[in-house]
């Protein structure tokens, strides 16, 4: 495997070192994850406690299916921070792909051909973004800041304002139809998360990303496919936000220009508390679908005991706020030097 | 010993401020709004009237006021999203003192002092967390969001004393009141800018921030001021909102962080820090103001109006980076050249 | 002369529980010129940061003039008269000269106004003693370095400084700027300033300073007037130990053919290049910056596109376009810029390890195997000796021996044919220097071409079996590396 010759000084050290496993009790007490389950787990007792609808399993479905759109955008919203970018159009182009899917069976286009032209209409416009940050080298948040502008805005072009109702029965399946009770687009949530969490850790392409987020320059002198992988993820943030555009509309039977508005923040918030950084190169799928679950949860116990509902942007502030105040504390503990 | 010398008048350059404050950058920008203003004047002869300058800075004016702060955290090279938060923020909060019969003076000092106080939070979070601002500030955003919803409950404030009709709405020498605020502000903040020390530091602190504190530039105790003045500009133009609409609600000044930042791009600057003037700001403003009036004049849809937007704000970074890649080389020749002994 | 200007006592300062300085305790003489030096990593840097109000010390205090005082941050150090030149520019480029000069201490008026004329004069005044006759109104970027180092001092002047601290000052001067320095500092000298000067170089520490105290470790060895001491024990005090025999013996079997390079071309950096790379041989490229020596190097990884001309390897010709090819190919480049072009910084040194060589540690369709990953780190960290020896440790709080080998082993985990080291010993200490020269030996004795880029021609000659010269993009000679005398070298380099 290697060319040096092992000196025999080298090979006794390397003999002593006995084999540590990858996973130590310290180091899973301490992730990022093991938090943020322990605090909706605190939260769900709490909760249970305080309302016996909670553990209903109508409430933890309709938790469940509020959930399902945030974290299939906050997964595409992770890769893209990880790699050192932020993506501001995931709401508009959920807005867009919608409008466009709804159009297209409105006006008698097959089930099959509308979904797949909205999925790939997000894979485009998430081509385009990547297309200039990567190659021309613009400032993600302002590609992304302008591609948020133009698609909201030719979403409205397109409806003039109006929701677009009269959807052919069968494409509400996909967002409302059940499989053992559970509507399916948790099936496709859940599989999307373990998919990509295992993806990220283990796939070498996907793996990639880490090194291009910490230090693009170094990854792309030690050979790794800097461009290429940039534009892999703004086209999988595209493409994920397509398809959350695809069950919104499928599960509100209708297209609307202003679906998925303000969802970029949310998601990025999502990905932060699960420990993305938005100076690249940290971040997990898992985390970000544990963020969006904590928020789901305490959004749903504002609602189960009644609170004013408008509460929730401040605890969701401050939620965002202690995410990034225990990142500080972690990265001082680290011993992160300032200057 | 002379080791470097050059020619010309070295008092030549910048000596003068008012020199310094007609030197333009961003000509390229500057080119386009005359050349729009032209085509506008021969497409619509209306374009040109009072009414319609009027209506074009009356449509704009929160953006533009806001557009002022925002320049100043952008070249220190950060960014602040609460701005379209504390804008309904402040409108609100002076309609509640309103309902509760504070005197109008008082009532304007209170709310803008905690309109103040949010951008004085964002600094101290940013400060102590070092974090992104990017994240302290959608924190404070989502936050103040919610307080105002928690105070409205979704609903209209109104009953507003006639005297602050004035702000929003009066008129001195025929101008309406806020275009004159805009101006005094628009001349205070650029000659603070050029000119005066402690604004001169925001261009250290987003050019170099390591640099500049290395110098003994207070990065902390500046950006802190930096935020507050900015979130002040948005308490200003919540209250001038409040003032036109006589009623307060948290629909004010949605999605307007995103227009300000583009604004303040357009204009030039950029968002690694260090880069930017308020005068390429107000060009960007206008240039921005004309395209919207464009679409009420032609009559097409309003709808409209995101899309060019949002491929204006992209043509403007094209246009910047391919100017920038030239620079680049130039300044890697002048590394090259110079030369040490093995 | 027993005036104290400065005196530091007892400072202790670690990082992420690595102790870089222990128990420092130092006397500053008033209007002296006080020397520290010491291997990187020795805690100079980091002594004077603590000097400076960049860092807080753990525990101990400093006293300015007999009283004790505090720094919160370097504001307060300025305000008490010390300045830094740090070692890397601290100037911002779309700035003028004068702003820089001044940064936030310009003259202003009642209101806070800069009063441009005075600032202007005022800073024509203080870069005129360093020989500077420059517009102030002039953006600093387009200056060269040289240039700008003495810009950083000027600014460090305009404090009003009475400790001035300089920070390797010399390292990107050209020698009629270093005199220009020498001769700023005993100006100051003679106005009562004092200077603590840190450098690497023995010969221009003994020619300024009239104090030398010599840190290793984290710890205060001594501190000797120059008069009575010499060099040799300056060094055994640095390193604490005689040293011995530098440079690791020369190859002795130079095999067949592994890279040549013909007539390639990339204008304006080179022209016409041709070189050829034996098995085990370690080639050196000399040249004064801008030769187009790493230009040469970069356009042989594919880092840069050539205009002309054909690269080989073992025989066949090879189409580099990115580094990845090159990589492909086992041609690997160890970049001079460590931080910004070679580690990930944040990331653990196994990561870094492997960052260049994942494609040999995937299976078929791409999923990481991550047991040989740790097993290939782990001996890595062995062989290099490493420290800490924990190869899940941030890069980033390795020093910088550490640093560079944990780069080395990243590349030697790539497997490669041919490694381009450019300088491959840039800030890192004595010791350090020493085994990544025989890292360097040991792999081309593998059967690797190695070729070494560097700027000290005393480790060019004492490394290289064979030394090409670069002179403006082109190669001026192939010397022998046996026997070679640095003035051989430099008179190809600069003729």
């Amino acid at each position: 495997m290697s060319v040096v010759e092992r000196t025999s000084d080298a090979e006794r050290a390397s003999d002593n070192v006995r084999i540590r496993s990858g996973y130590s009790i310290k180091s899973i007490l301490g992730a990022r994850e093991t938090v943020l389950l322990l605090v909706s787990i605190t939260f769900s007792i709490i909760l249970s406690f305080l309302s016996p609808r909670f553990l209903s399993v109508n409430n933890l479905v309709s938790i469940a299916t509020g959930m399902t759109y945030d974290v299939i955008m906050a997964t595409g919203m992770t890769l893209v921070l990880i790699v050192g970018g932020i993506d501001l159009s995931v709401g508009s182009i959920l807005g867009l792909t919608g409008v466009v899917t709804t159009m297209m069976l409105r006006s008698g286009v097959s089930i099959a051909v509308s979904v797949t032209a909205g999925l790939m209409l997000g894979v485009l416009l998430g081509a385009i973004n990547g297309t200039m940050i990567s190659n021309f080298k613009i400032n993600p948040f302002i590609v992304t800041l302008g591609m948020m502008a133009i698609a909201r805005g030719a979403a409205v072009v397109l409806t003039s304002g109006y929701f677009l109702s009269n959807l052919p029965p069968s494409y509400l399946i996909l967002g409302q139809g059940k499989l053992l009770g559970i509507p399916f687009p948790i099936y496709v949530m859940l599989l999307l998360v373990i998919l990509f969490e295992y993806l990220l850790k283990n796939w070498s392409p996907l793996y990639t990303i880490f090194y291009i987020g910490t230090n693009p320059d170094a990854a792309e002198l030690s050979g790794i496919k800097v461009g290429r992988m940039i534009l892999a993820c703004y086209v999988i943030s595209g493409f994920l936000s397509a398809l959350a555009g695809v069950f919104m509309t499928s599960r509100l039977a209708m297209g609307y220009a202003q679906f998925g508005l303000g969802a970029e923040l949310r998601a990025i918030a999502a990905s932060v508390i699960g420990g993305a950084s938005m100076s690249g190169g940290e971040g997990s799928i898992g985390g970000t679908f544990l963020g969006v679950l904590l928020l789901a949860i305490i959004n749903n116990g504002f609602v189960l005991l009644n609170f004013s509902v408008y509460w929730q942007g401040v605890v969701n502030g401050l939620i965002l706020v202690l995410a990034v105040a225990v990142d500080a504390f972690r990265r001082a503990r680290r011993g992160e030097r300032r200057i | 010993m002379q080791l470097y010398r050059e020619s010309g008048n070295p008092m030549a350059r910048g000596v003068s401020s008012f020199g310094r404050l007609t030197k333009i950058n961003n000509s390229g920008l500057v080119v386009t709004v005359v050349l729009m203003v032209v085509g506008m004047t021969i497409a619509f002869p209306y374009f040109l009237t009072p009414i319609n300058i009027e209506t074009m800075a009356m449509g704009f004016i929160q953006e533009a006021i806001m557009a002022l702060g925002m320049t100043i955290v952008i070249i220190s090279g950060g960014i602040d999203l609460s701005v379209s938060a504390v804008l309904p923020f402040t409108a609100i909060i002076i309609g509640l003192l309103f309902n509760r019969q504070v005197a109008t003076p008082l009532a304007i000092v209170l709310s803008l002092v905690l309109a103040t106080l949010i951008g004085v939070v964002n600094g101290v979070m940013i400060n102590r967390l070092r974090a992104h601002p990017f994240i302290v500030t959608l924190a404070t955003l989502t936050a103040v969001k919610g307080v105002s919803l928690v105070i409205t409950e979704g609903g209209t404030i109104s009953g507003f004393p006639q005297e602050f009709y004035f702000i929003g709405q009066g008129r001195v020498l025929g101008i309406p009141f806020p275009v004159l605020l805009f101006v005094v502000l628009a001349v205070l903040f650029s000659h603070l800018l050029r000119n005066h020390k402690f604004f001169q530091q925001v261009y250290f602190v987003g050019g170099n921030q390591r640099a500049a504190r290395l110098s003994g530039i207070n990065v902390e105790g500046l950006r802190l001021v930096i935020y507050a003045i900015n979130s002040f500009l948005a308490g200003l133009a919540g209250i001038i909102t409040a003032s036109q609409y006589v009623s307060a609600n948290t629909g004010f000044g949605l999605g307007s962080e995103l227009r300000v930042i583009t604004t303040v791009i357009i204009g030039g600057a950029s968002l690694s820090g260090g880069k930017g003037s308020i005068g390429g700001t107000i060009w960007g403003i206008i240039f921005l103001a004309i395209i919207a009036n464009a679409f009420v004049l032609s009559g097409a849809p309003t709808y409209w109006s995101d899309v060019v937007y949002g491929g204006m704000l992209l043509i403007a970074v094209l246009l910047e980076e391919y100017m920038r890649a030239d620079r680049k080389a130039l300044r890697r020749r002048n590394w090259r050249d110079f030369l040490t002994s093995g | 002369m027993a005036d104290v200007v400065l005196s530091i006592n007892g400072i202790t300062k670690s990082f992420a529980g690595n102790k870089v300085l222990d128990d420092i305790n130092l006397e500053i003489q008033r209007g002296s010129v006080h020397a520290l030096v010491g291997e990187n990593g020795a805690g100079k840097s980091t002594l004077v940061k603590i000097v400076g109000g960049i860092y807080q010390p753990d525990s101990g205090t400093i006293c300015m003039n007999g009283k004790t005082v505090h720094f919160a941050g370097p504001h307060d150090a300025i305000n008490h008269g010390i300045s830094i030149v740090h070692q890397e520019l601290s100037l911002v480029p779309k700035m003028s000269i004068a702003q820089n000069v001044f940064s936030h201490r310009e003259p202003v008026n009642r209101l806070g106004f800069i009063k441009w004329a005075e600032l202007y004069r005022k800073t024509r005044e203080l870069l005129k003693p360093l020989g500077l006759d420059i517009d102030p109104g002039r953006p600093v970027g387009g200056l060269s370095v040289g240039v700008q180092q003495l810009i950083e001092i000027a600014k460090a002047l305009s404090t009003d400084a009475r400790v001035l601290i300089l920070d390797e000052p010399t390292s990107a001067l050209s020698e009629k700027e270093v005199d220009m320095l020498y001769k700023v500092i005993n100006d100051l000298k003679s106005r009562g300033v004092t200077s603590i000067f840190i450098s690497h170089k023995l010969p221009e520490v003994f020619r300024v300073s009239d104090v030398i105290s010599v840190l290793r470790d984290g710890r205060l060895v001594g501190t000797v007037r120059k008069e009575a001491t010499t060099p040799e024990e300056i060094i055994r005090m640095m390193v604490g130990r005689p040293l011995g025999d530098l440079y690791p013996p020369k190859s002795s079997r130079v095999g067949e053919r592994i890279l040549s390079v013909e007539n390639m071309t990339r204008v304006p950096a080179f022209r016409d290049v041709s070189l050829e790379l034996f098995r085990g041989e370690i080639l050196g490229f000399a040249g004064l910056v801008g030769s187009g020596r790493t230009e040469v190097a970069r356009a042989i990884f594919g880092a840069d596109r050539i205009d002309s001309g054909r690269i080989m390897l073992g025989g066949r010709e090879v189409k580099i376009g990115s580094p990845r090819d090159a990589i492909r190919h086992g041609i690997c480049y160890l970049t001079e810029d460590r931080k910004d072009l070679g580690l990930f910084l944040t990331k653990t040194v196994r990561s870094n390890i492997v960052a260049s060589s994942l494609s040999k540690f995937v299976t078929r369709n791409g999923f990481l195997r991550k047991h040989e990953i740790e097993e290939s780190s782990r001996y890595f960290v062995d062989y290099f000796r490493l420290k800490p020896s924990d190869d899940r440790a941030l890069v980033m709080n390795l020093s910088g021996g550490n640093q560079q080998k944990a780069l080395l082993a990243k590349w030697i985990c790539a497997g490669p044919k041919v490694l381009i080291a450019d300088e491959p010993t840039r800030g890192v200490d004595v010791g350090a220097k020493s085994e990544i020269h025989r890292h360097l030996r040991q792999l081309a004795e593998s059967g690797v071409g190695v070729i070494v880029i560097s700027s000290e021609l005393p480790e060019l000659l004492g490394l290289s079996d064979r030394i090409a010269v670069f002179n403006s993009g082109r190669i001026a000679a192939f010397i022998d590396g046996k026997g070679a005398t640095q003035e051989d070298v430099m008179r190809y380099a600069t003729l």
